[in-house]
């Protein structure tokens, strides 16, 4: 409760900030940093992409725009109205700003669904008092503190001011797993739907999605409960996979009726996803696939595709298996994956999942190598913008100095992924040695 | 709660099901429209000078007067390949800089503006050449260098140069023998790269260069037979070299008196030449023609006249791999307008899927965007973000 009084001032004050920064006279620059603006997630490709569209050709002709036809019209136009001594993006930023601030909402509306289910959780175990009471005051909080995390994280605002469409992209998938979360099965099929169209990866989601629209949210593991106070149930799975083909299908009549007579469905497939799948753009990005296919043997390239996507793909089952009575977490864990692995990764992937990981604050309280994580963080943020600076433009460096950042980036990522979710099983351990104490 | 969703969902499950019914009712499969012969689409004249150094100016102002010639009879330089060794104009030698005659009378300056050369200097070889006729070039060749022809086009292919029995000498240094050139023309057959071609080769013994052609729709003519010269027609005293070749001066006397709606047809001007005035005999042959010299018009291959209908698809842009097969209707009067249905896409979706039911959405894909999409697409398309936006916040809010 203290806290609520003082969580609209400071979400408030971020959107100001926000606002201030986007009104800001200089021109940041931010949407030429390979950090922040991916070959999938560039605005500067996205107006490309429209003014061939205006032209009556492909959007994707000539291999600059690899986004969804359907944020030509959105987007569009906003960029091609300018004005006079303002950067070129100023009205998307404006847009941004708000879906920001609607993650943010939902993702503080997702904390309070996992709290009132934590407190059913904790009655029907009934555990000793003296814990309830600590954790309780936790995790009230913890929507709140994930949210304002969210909003005031440096790699969110710089994600939100660089002209670049991934807040669209977390606000779908933070909305999928807002609507599994809270049991509304059209919603969540409508995020689940949009992600995916919108980049490739989230598709991987569908495994806490349905696990959470049966089970419900986190809970301990279902063998500490007496009696099965939760069965699996069949029917918000089914809602939700009607929903989700229908508007699967609505999106792909969009898509053809958007693309008709330039390519239609099947150029869309192979210029979003095929191009996400097959990594053509071998320009540096905070990643460490550039580097690698960009010295492969033509012989092996499919090979190592298949692997490093694979990689994703192989630690989905037992995650799950391992996760399952904590779906919103296991949402959490799959996403830290595919920002760390996916073939176009930015800093507004990992803004995303350091504003879920907030959502579990009081759980992973007794986190290891909090300090170094930390600390690893602003280092990699500060340092690779340097080493990318001492490779380009001084030439004093090479790509080796702008890939070890990188490097140490996804070393970062890993310990947090398996820090976070052995405190987690932890965390599990114990409730089980209090609840049979 | 339950009968509250299940009330608040009842219109959503009334529309899906409308939906499903209507889907499984239309999963036919639209009728293949069935490929019409070819029509005559484009013309494209390939034009090859195969010598260099000054002594040969009479060869490169025979290209550049016939390029002149085709120009000036509608094809645009987009569809103009023009190989010339181009070291005449700016030669230290010439008396007339940057100028380049085609007659003593210095009247008509070849070299004036609007000359686009292709392939010049030593880009002029007999692998260019082969690689121009039969389109396999290397994926860095910009596209003002390659010939897009398609099936529908109509092919002028002019050389000129030092020749002999069943060959014609490229700039001093190689050869292209008849047998080469058969093959070439085959394989522009067998990828449809043509619909006829005309050959004229203007250079000794020139009709031995056509004698290995066995590609059907393909008429060629030779400026002397085998055993024959061909020979120039008259030396300028000014420039100092002979400045054009008999066969070429008559070729182009004869186009100077047409235009571009001019009917003269392919015999009258392969029965022009007079073997008394040429010193030697201009041998022509059909054979791999079908349709009789007589009724086809001069501009059908030295011009562009083309007949034009007015549609209302969009452009497909740079995606139509092929072309594409027309259905007409029969134009009879000018405001007649044709429904032109594009087939690539529709081929391509085909030749990929098999599979039935992706077979059946495509179809029903395409019907529906048929229906909808002739109203604007873009404001379609904002209507349907849109509703679908409203739908999710609905859907949340009602729960």
């Amino acid at each position: 409760m203290p806290e609520l009084r003082r969580y609209w001032p400071i979400a408030a004050a971020a959107v100001l900030f926000r606002l201030a920064l986007v009104l800001f006279p200089g021109d940041l620059n931010l949407g030429s940093r390979p950090e922040v603006a991916t070959p999938l997630s560039s605005l500067r490709r996205l107006a490309e992409g429209y003014w061939l569209k205006q032209s009556s050709l492909s959007p994707y002709a000539g291999s600059m725009y690899h986004g969804s036809p359907l944020l030509l019209p959105i987007l569009g136009p906003l960029i091609a109205n300018r004005i006079e001594g303002r950067p070129m993006y100023f009205y998307c930023s404006f847009l941004f700003v708000i879906v920001d601030f609607i993650s943010a909402i939902l993702i503080r509306a997702t904390g309070q669904k996992l709290f009132i289910s934590n407190q059913q959780n904790n009655k029907s175990l009934k555990l000793p008092g003296k814990i309830n009471l600590v954790s309780n005051l936790a995790k009230e909080n913890a929507g709140d503190v994930a949210s304002l995390i969210y909003l005031w994280n440096p790699l969110t605002i710089v994600t939100c001011l660089g002209s670049c469409t991934t807040p669209i992209d977390n606000l779908m998938v933070i909305l999928t797993i807002y609507g599994a979360c809270s049991g509304v099965a059209p919603l969540a099929a409508f995020g689940y739907v949009m992600a995916t169209h919108l980049s490739l990866y989230p598709a991987i989601l569908i495994i806490p999605v349905i696990l959470l629209l049966g089970h419900g949210p986190d809970a301990p593991p279902s063998k500490l409960f007496k009696r099965t106070i939760r069965p699996f149930s069949w029917k918000p799975i089914i809602y939700f996979v009607v929903w989700a083909l229908i508007w699967t299908f609505h999106v792909l009549l969009l898509c053809s009726i958007s693309l008709k007579g330039v390519g239609g469905l099947h150029e869309m497939f192979r210029k979003t996803y095929g191009f996400t799948l097959k990594v053509e753009d071998l320009s540096p990005n905070i990643g460490v696939l550039w580097y690698f296919f960009a010295e492969v043997f033509e012989f092996f390239r499919d090979f190592f595709l298949i692997v490093f996507h694979v990689n994703i793909l192989f630690m989905l089952l037992p995650l799950a298996i391992r996760l399952k009575h904590r779906p919103c977490f296991l949402a959490f864990v799959y996403v830290a994956i595919v920002a760390m692995l996916k073939s176009y990764p930015s800093v507004g992937d990992s803004a995303l999942y350091l504003g879920l990981l907030g959502l579990f604050a009081s759980e992973l309280a007794d986190m290891q190598f909090s300090f170094f994580l930390f600390f690893g963080y602003i280092g990699v943020t500060l340092l690779s913008p340097v080493m990318h600076n001492l490779w380009i433009w001084r030439g004093t460096g090479n790509s080796n100095f702008y890939f070890a950042t990188g490097l140490a980036y996804a070393c970062l990522q890993t310990v947090l992924v398996v820090e976070s979710v052995s405190s987690m099983l932890k965390h599990d351990r114990m409730l089980k040695r209090l609840v049979s104490a | 709660m339950a009968s509250e969703k299940s009330w608040s969902r009842n219109p959503m499950g009334l529309q899906l099901h409308r939906i499903l019914s209507v889907f499984f009712s239309l999963s036919i499969v639209l009728p293949l429209s069935s490929p019409s012969p070819t029509m005559h689409n484009n013309n494209w004249a390939v034009l090859v000078c195969t010598s260099r150094f000054w002594f040969n100016y009479r060869h490169m102002a025979n290209t550049l007067s016939l390029y002149r010639t085709v120009k000036r009879l509608g094809i645009p330089d987009e569809r103009i390949i023009l190989m010339l060794a181009d070291d005449m104009a700016c030669n230290a030698r010439n008396n007339y800089p940057a100028q380049v005659f085609n007659n003593e009378n210095h009247q008509l300056n070849l070299y004036g503006d609007n000359v686009e050369v292709d392939y010049r200097g030593y880009q002029v070889t007999v692998e260019n050449f082969l690689r121009v006729l039969t389109g396999r070039h290397e994926a860095s060749v910009p596209r003002s260098k390659r010939l897009l022809s398609d099936e529908g086009s109509h092919i002028l292919l002019y050389m000129t140069g030092h020749g002999g029995n069943e060959f014609l000498k490229f700039q001093d240094t190689e050869e292209l023998q008849s047998h080469d050139l058969a093959d070439a023309v085959k394989q522009m057959k067998e990828k449809n790269r043509f619909k006829e071609l005309l050959i004229m080769v203007d250079t000794c013994q020139a009709a031995t260069l056509f004698s290995q052609l066995q590609s059907p729709g393909v008429v060629a003519i030779g400026s002397s037979m085998k055993g024959e010269n061909s020979y120039s027609h008259h030396l300028d005293p000014d420039v100092g070299v002979s400045v054009v070749d008999r066969f070429t001066f008559y070729t182009l006397a004869f186009f100077e008196r047409l235009d571009m709606y001019s009917n003269a047809s392919l015999n009258s001007l392969f029965t022009s030449y007079d073997p008394t005035l040429l010193m030697s005999t201009a041998y022509y042959r059909m054979d791999l023609y079908e349709r009789p010299l007589n009724t086809v018009p001069v501009t059908n291959f030295f011009g562009s006249v083309m007949k034009t209908i007015p549609t209302d698809s969009a452009y497909p842009g740079f995606l139509v791999a092929r072309a594409s097969e027309y259905t007409t209707t029969s134009a009879e009067t000018e405001t007649a307008r044709a429904v032109l249905e594009d087939e690539a896409d529709h081929s391509k979706t085909h030749t990929q899927s098999e599979k039935g039911l992706q077979h059946i959405l495509d179809e029903w894909l395409k019907l529906l965007e048929g229906k909808f999409g002739e109203k604007d697409p873009d404001m379609l398309v904002a209507y349907g973000l849109g509703s679908m936006v409203l739908l999710a916040i609905s859907t949340w809010l009602s729960s």
